[in-house]
């Protein structure tokens, strides 16, 4: 099974912050805390989200990551070594070409543990997915054997192994090639949370996939939509990663779940309440009632997070759903093929 | 009796300066995507307590020709947000400044990202702006091709106000109030409101406002309109002068500008470029850079020059003879009449120009002993020529090592460098203002 930690400072729950007044939470090291017990409890990823897109106008938001996410998924990448880091951002925020780019050194700088989010702009599918394609054409513009270093011929590269997209569309003109070297997975991940109006996009281009929904039946439903998208974009089920999102609230045995009560349900993530083995059944009967590789945790309060850390992550350890992970890019972790160069599949994608 | 204190920025590249470093049999070639090595370099230069490290930054490949650009370990890098971002949570003191241009980002991302590297390194932010002067970056981003230069700076001037506005939209202590009663305190928040020419900006920056007031600007334009922003906005200027005279009239003519804005001499430190090719004694120093020299492919540096030039095509004209008469470009005004006036000053060929161009590209090169490049510096500081050096070490990390445990200890020895930090964000170790007084 697979477990995805949502990162914030105080955690999901809007009110969270009232717990834990304490500015020093916002801060890097707080934040790098969080991660690192996430990475020791054997968390394959982080998700760094951006209110998951929402351009605040008016305030900091106390549930997303304070710090614009794909910088501080740089800085967090020198300083965990193992865990996957996801960070949100926007097409509507970052010119293709600079997005590819950020990624790109992200995938460097964490030595091969990025992912993408992809937050779109629905109100228009076209561009969302000519954005999408300008991206992943970048990260192809140079293949995996491009990078020469002969310094006795003084060649730095091979330029046949340069690719110059010449990317002309209806939104983006874009020359190419991106001046980043091939990243250490052929590129990074690409995730996105699965919406009504992207999931044609989602079930295109995304490696992994976060699914949202209320209820255990409605995340059943949405998990068969998702895997019948995937398979109408020509893509096999094995070549993805479903995931869904959990509200983890945890109460000791002699509460009783009315305790849990007190948290709200957020429409991005399933509310799962009990004791930890009850949890933990939970998500064992979600996982195979809705075919699920695993979890996305949106841990309500820092403590809830901490709980499923030492509490439910042992758990199903013990039950043998999570072990030791030997992947050292997040693709390896996440049991996907690294991402193979158009051109080692026998036909010129890109001119 | 206390000597004025020269300022000192590390100008980071790869494998080194010199357009052929990553050739040189101790270079590490893979460096350009080597986050280790970065933080390695700038830790140095924290050893040194250099005041900041700098990256440059093009949203581009910078050769067209594929089997020139393939030669240049340039052609690839880190982005330099993402860069400094690591390097920021991997080091304590050092300033941390990065290129990014105005024609190709949005002042809302753009402020976020630098507030960003301001909060994960305490105060030490710094953004270098910059108009873009390249053909190959504008087809990165647009169909309708590089935009005229006074185009490019009405942007830049409009967005260097966003910018500022927008990380002025947060007071101190806006979040967490000791009352408790919210998260934020609305009073600490000032809403920007903008509707210009070129930018619709409304609402606060998504940060808390910076440990250091605002990121420190950094300019390096050298034409009439670069050097009046720079003289209204930046905290640093950047530059590339050959002479001292050169130097020096760069150095007047930007400080001449700031009582236009209401400010003073030295609000504004004034940093050019210098290489400087270190050795135990002066033969052992122009050893070093001959054997760099001899690395340069001639195609690569013509190529280099003809770029800095904005000439299509420098290699149709004799090698052996002089530069062809040009008219003056769009792209980058003062390097190309840097190079002209080096290439009649010291009656060079195309190829000798080249060649001594590659070093550098146009920056000041010093070769000599320790004690030798501390006299050219010492020299230029004195003489209002610079409050300060961009030092960029032909070769790292072995160029910045040297200077630091040999140049650096002379010009301590001089009273003209400091022993420790005097704070923690880059705005104290510059000593200019902070705009939370005024
Ligand atoms: C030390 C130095 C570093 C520079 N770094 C960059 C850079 O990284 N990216 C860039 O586009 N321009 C860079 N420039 C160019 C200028 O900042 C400026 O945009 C250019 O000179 C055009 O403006 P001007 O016509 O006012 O000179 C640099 C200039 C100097 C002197």
């Amino acid at each position: 099974m697979l477990l995805g930690y949502s990162l914030s400072p105080f955690g999901h729950d809007p009110d969270a912050w009232r717990q834990a007044r304490d500015g020093r939470l916002l801060g890097f090291d707080a934040l790098l805390g969080q991660v690192a017990a996430a990475e020791a409890a054997g968390f394959d990823f982080v998700l760094l989200s951006d209110r998951l897109g929402l351009r605040s106008s008016d305030d900091l938001s106390s549930v997303a990551v304070p710090f614009e996410p794909t910088l501080f998924a740089s800085a967090l990448a020198t300083r965990a070594s193992r865990i996957g880091i996801i960070a949100a951002a926007s097409t509507v925020q970052h010119e293709p070409y600079n997005l590819a780019r950020r990624f790109a050194s992200l995938d460097l700088i964490s030595k091969g543990r990025a992912g993408w989010l992809v937050v779109t702009d629905d109100s228009d599918a076209g561009r969302e997915s000519e954005y999408v394609d300008v991206v992943t054409a970048l990260w192809d513009s140079f293949e995996d054997d491009a990078f020469l270093y002969d310094k006795t011929a003084g060649r730095f590269f091979d330029p046949s192994k340069m690719h110059v997209a010449h990317h002309k569309g209806p939104y983006f003109s874009v020359r190419g090639p991106l001046n980043v070297n091939r990243s250490p997975q052929g590129r990074p991940l690409v995730a996105h949370l699965l919406g009504d109006s992207n999931k044609a996009l989602a079930a295109r281009t995304g490696d992994l996939l976060l699914l949202q929904a209320e209820t255990a039946d409605g995340l059943v439903t949405a998990a068969a939509h998702a895997v019948k998208a995937v398979e109408a974009a020509g893509r096999s089920r094995r070549g993805i990663r479903l995931l869904a999102n959990i509200v983890p609230i945890i109460v000791s045995g002699s509460q009783g779940t009315d305790d849990a009560s007190g948290f709200p349900g957020y429409d991005q993530a399933i509310r799962i309440a009990g004791t930890t083995g009850e949890i933990t059944d939970q998500l064992l009967e979600l996982a195979a009632a809705a075919g699920l590789d695993g979890f996305t945790i949106f841990p309500p309060t820092l403590e809830m997070g901490q709980r499923f850390i030492s509490e439910i992550a042992p758990e199903l350890r013990q039950r043998g759903m999570t072990g030791p992970n030997a992947g050292t890019t997040l693709r390896d972790r996440l049991g996907l093929a690294r991402w193979v160069h158009p051109s080692g599949l026998g036909e010129e994608i890109l001119r | 009796m206390s000597r004025p204190q020269m300022k000192l920025g590390a100008f980071l590249m790869a494998g080194g300066h010199h357009i052929a470093a990553w050739r040189h049999p101790d270079a590490h070639a893979q460096a350009g995507s080597d986050i280790d090595h970065f933080i390695q370099l700038a830790r140095i230069a924290e050893r040194g307590k250099f005041d900041m490290i700098f990256i440059e930054d093009a949203a581009a490949i910078r050769e067209r020709n594929p089997d020139l650009a393939s030669q240049a370990a340039r052609s690839t890098a880190f982005e330099p947000l993402s860069l400094l971002a690591a390097i920021a949570v991997n080091t304590s003191h050092i300033g941390l400044v990065a290129t990014a241009s105005t024609s190709y980002t949005e002042p809302y991302g753009l402020a976020r990202s630098f507030a960003a590297l301001d909060q994960l390194s305490g105060g030490r932010a710094g953004w270098n702006l910059v108009t873009s002067a390249s053909e190959l970056e504008a087809e990165n981003f647009a169909s309708s091709g590089l935009r005229p230069h006074s185009e490019r700076y009405e942007r830049a001037e409009e967005f260097a106000d966003a910018a500022l506005a927008l990380w002025d939209s947060v007071e101190e202590g806006a979040y967490l109030p000791p009352d408790g009663k919210a998260f934020a305190d609305r009073s600490k928040l000032h809403p920007v409101h903008r509707h210009r020419k070129h930018f619709a900006v409304d609402g606060i920056l998504e940060s808390q406002r910076s440990p250091q007031g605002r990121p420190i600007m950094v300019q390096a334009g050298a034409s009439d309109v670069g050097k009046d922003l720079a003289a209204r906005t930046a905290d640093v200027v950047f530059a590339a002068s050959q002479t001292k005279a050169e130097a020096q009239a760069y150095y007047a003519d930007v400080k001449a500008r700031l009582a236009k804005y209401g400010r003073g001499h030295d609000d504004l430190k004034v940093m050019p470029g210098i290489s400087p090719i270190i050795g135990a004694t002066e033969d052992e120093a122009k050893a070093k850079y001959r054997a760099l020299q001899d690395l340069i492919p001639d195609a690569v540096g013509v190529a280099l020059l003809a770029s800095y030039l904005s000439i299509q095509d420098l290699s149709a004209y004799p090698l052996d003879g002089p530069l062809p008469e040009m008219p003056q470009t769009n792209l980058i005004q003062s390097r190309q009449q840097l190079i002209v006036d080096l290439g009649k000053r010291e009656g060079l060929s195309i190829r000798e120009l080249a060649r001594h161009f590659a070093g550098a590209r146009g920056h000041w090169q010093v070769v000599g002993t320790p004690s030798q490049v501390a006299d050219a510096m010492e020299e230029r500081f004195l003489d209002s020529a610079a409050d300060g050096f961009n030092v960029m070490a032909p070769l790292f990390p072995s160029g910045l090592e040297d200077f630091v445990t040999l140049v650096v200890p002379e010009l301590r020895r001089r009273g003209l460098f400091r022993k420790e930090y005097e704070g923690r964000t880059l705005r104290e170790n510059l000593g200019v203002a902070s705009p939370n007084k005024g």
